[in-house]
């Protein structure tokens, strides 16, 4: 059984290339290098995120701040970072990390809910983006900086996506050869047990959510450069495919269940589903119908009473 | 002994600092929202006519979403992200069905439509327990989704203007909108304190497993919660359709937001169990007469988008009591 959970995020993403293959009708829209691009460019755009969040999950907390704090971290890092793009990185990570240990703080020193704390943190994240900005689009100056971004290096990579996957990879290198892992999960799988046993949980804690904050601003910061604009619109447009990369991925909402690689095939799975549905040619709304089912779905399976209602229903006579 | 000292670091975090008495944050509450009311009057422009019929009028669409949330949020359910998107639902049901089949009919397809779209959010939720955040999330994605599909995103017109005459302009005096939120608050307040359906949804919202372990049928009254606020957000569509006499899905757009903090201000518990539709009116009134004092003083749109994120955040933070395990 935990075997097939653990390989469950890459069946699902055969399913979806298979599904993807089919639908196509081997016209050779989806098995091209542009789609494996176009892909990765999904990954790194919401990637971040998704790692933040998962983060936050893993130890049973649930950041759902990340959507503002993605759009804020692009804002500031426009705005400051138009003479030298490091300064608005900077500013930018040191934004989602003070928001993230605030955050943190809060959760633990009053005992709240973390859901209830980050909602909190979403509104006002998203309302500093909006002052910050005065409400408009902005543009960032450094447009060579923006087309460098995006620039293919070895046909399907970008610097974007680059800095991305690193940050994955040193996320599966310190799962694997540090105690932070583990500590996480015992953390989201018994939190008075870890306790016991000398996790220092609120640190912990408070530490997750900064590092879920700052990977967030760090993922706005690079998508706007990359778009070379920001604006504060679009609150759940990026949390709607974290929530479900993370899920797919095997992160459980339980907490204590989860691995950054799962996650990573997660992300793949959803940047490829809507890559593979652009290259068909559908419109728009297909994307967020699509989206919208999967995280119903995903919601569905991830529920703590499915199993019980599914036996009712088989033992149920005729 | 390890053990027994973290046993009584907990009990000592347990009694600590933040645990205000009861009566000292009802004063505190008293006093937040008369420091409100003199600002108000102290300034300029306020009490006239013109900005308090529309400080009346615009308060009533979003205080009907926040009745609704109101249901939700005493479930244990925290909020929904996707009420406002119900509502523009409902606007546009509403306006088809009114140039189709006149009005009766086109009022019953409109509160049909939001009991429907969030019914079938509560069943998901309380039959199996799923994260009611991202079921909401999910629905909200899935109705602009889908609206787009059927209407292209076209608004729709009201045929006969005359129509809608009945849900618009003023009765005694005040709006219409306003006399309609009132009357909801009223129905929805009745609900609570005179239903077995209330008296569970209290129940259900201070502890489900408890709810479920007495044997209230905890499925049927958080669909019952979803059903509510899915037919008092149907009211807002309904409403707003007849004050712009047309109908699209832009209608109640982040009304969500202003409508959780709304509820939040009012004094009802985040973590559900605790609170009434009488405080959510009050948070309500005293929500719209922040923004409005915002406006008056030169603060545009987005002073307001971050006043009601701050507003959230502190009410979460202070009125917050220790969390459940």
């Amino acid at each position: 059984m935990a075997r097939y959970l653990r390989s469950r995020p890459i069946l699902v993403f055969l399913a979806v290339l298979i599904s993807l293959v089919l639908v196509d009708r081997a016209e050779g829209n989806i098995l091209t290098t542009a789609t494996v691009f176009s892909s990765l460019q999904y990954f790194s755009t919401f990637g971040l995120v998704a790692l933040g969040l998962a983060l936050t999950m893993l130890i049973g907390e649930f950041d759902i701040s990340v959507g503002g704090l993605f759009g804020l971290g692009g804002c500031v890092a426009v705005l400051t970072g138009n003479t030298d793009p490091w300064v608005g990185i900077a500013v930018a990570l040191s934004t989602g990390l003070l928001f993230g240990v605030a955050q943190g703080l809060i959760i633990t020193g009053f005992r709240l809910d973390s859901v209830a704390v980050t909602l909190g943190g979403l509104l006002t994240a998203n309302g500093l983006a909006y002052v910050l900005t005065l409400n408009k689009t902005i543009t960032f100056d450094n447009i060579d900086l923006a087309l460098a971004l995006n620039e293919p290096i070895g046909v399907v990579l970008s610097p974007r996506s680059i800095v991305v996957i690193a940050f994955f990879l040193v996320a599966i290198l310190i799962f694997g050869t540090t105690r932070i892992g583990r500590d996480l999960i015992a953390t989201g799988s018994d939190r008075k047990a870890a306790m016991i046993s000398g996790v220092r949980v609120d640190r912990l804690l408070v530490a997750s959510f900064a590092v879920s904050g700052a990977l967030s601003a760090l993922g706005g910061a690079l998508l706007s450069y990359g778009l070379a604009s920001a604006s504060p619109t679009g609150l759940t447009d990026v949390l709607v495919p974290a929530i479900a990369a993370a899920i797919l991925g095997g992160v459980s909402l339980s907490g204590g269940v989860g691995s950054p690689f799962g996650l990573m095939v997660g992300i793949l799975t959803i940047s490829v589903l809507r890559s593979g549905l652009n290259a068909l040619g559908v419109p728009p709304f297909v994307n967020d119908v699509v989206s919208g089912t999967i995280l119903l779905a995903v919601a569905i399976v991830d529920a703590p009473y499915l199993s019980r209602r599914l036996r009712r229903l088989a033992l149920r006579p005729g | 002994m390890r053990e027994e000292v973290i046993v009584l670091q907990e009990a000592k975090k347990r009694k600590a600092p933040h645990g205000l008495p009861f009566s000292r944050l009802a004063v505190m509450r008293v006093a937040l929202l008369a420091a409100i009311a003199v600002f108000a009057v102290l300034t300029p422009g306020f009490l006239t006519v013109p900005s308090l019929t529309t400080l009346l009028t615009t308060t009533s669409f979003v205080g009907c979403i926040a009745i609704a949330m109101t249901f939700i949020t005493l479930s244990g359910n925290i909020m929904s992200f996707a009420l406002g998107a119900t509502a523009a639902v409902s606007a546009v049901v509403f306006v088809h069905v009114l140039n189709m089949a006149g009005y009766f009919p086109a009022i019953v397809a409109a509160l049909a439509a939001g009991a429907l779209v969030s019914g079938a959010q509560g069943v998901l939720i309380g039959g199996l327990r799923a994260n009611p955040i991202i079921v909401s999330i999910a629905a909200n994605v899935l109705i602009y989704g889908c609206a787009q599909w059927l209407t292209r995103n076209e608004t729709a017109h009201v045929l006969n203007p005359a129509d809608t005459l009945l849900l618009k302009g003023k009765l005694f005096g005040l709006p219409v909108e306003f006399i309609v939120f009132l009357a909801a608050t009223i129905v929805a307040q009745l609900l609570l304190s005179l239903t077995i359906f209330g008296r569970n949804l209290f129940y259900i919202g201070s502890g489900f497993r408890a709810a479920e372990a007495i044997g209230l049928p905890t499925v049927r009254t958080t669909v019952g919660a979803y059903v509510w606020a899915g037919l008092f957000s149907a009211i807002t569509g309904i409403t707003l359709a007849s004050r712009f006499t047309q109908a699209n899905m832009e209608f109640a757009l982040h009304y969500d937001y202003d409508a959780i903090a709304a509820v939040l201000v009012g004094g009802t518990a985040i973590q559900g169990g605790s609170g009434s539709m009488l405080r959510t009116f009050v948070g309500v009134i005293a929500i719209g007469v922040i923004q409005v004092l915002l406006l008056l003083h030169g603060l545009r749109e987005e002073w307001r988008i971050l006043a009601t994120g701050l507003i959230v955040l502190a009410v979460i933070v202070l009125y917050s009591s220790r969390r459940r395990n």
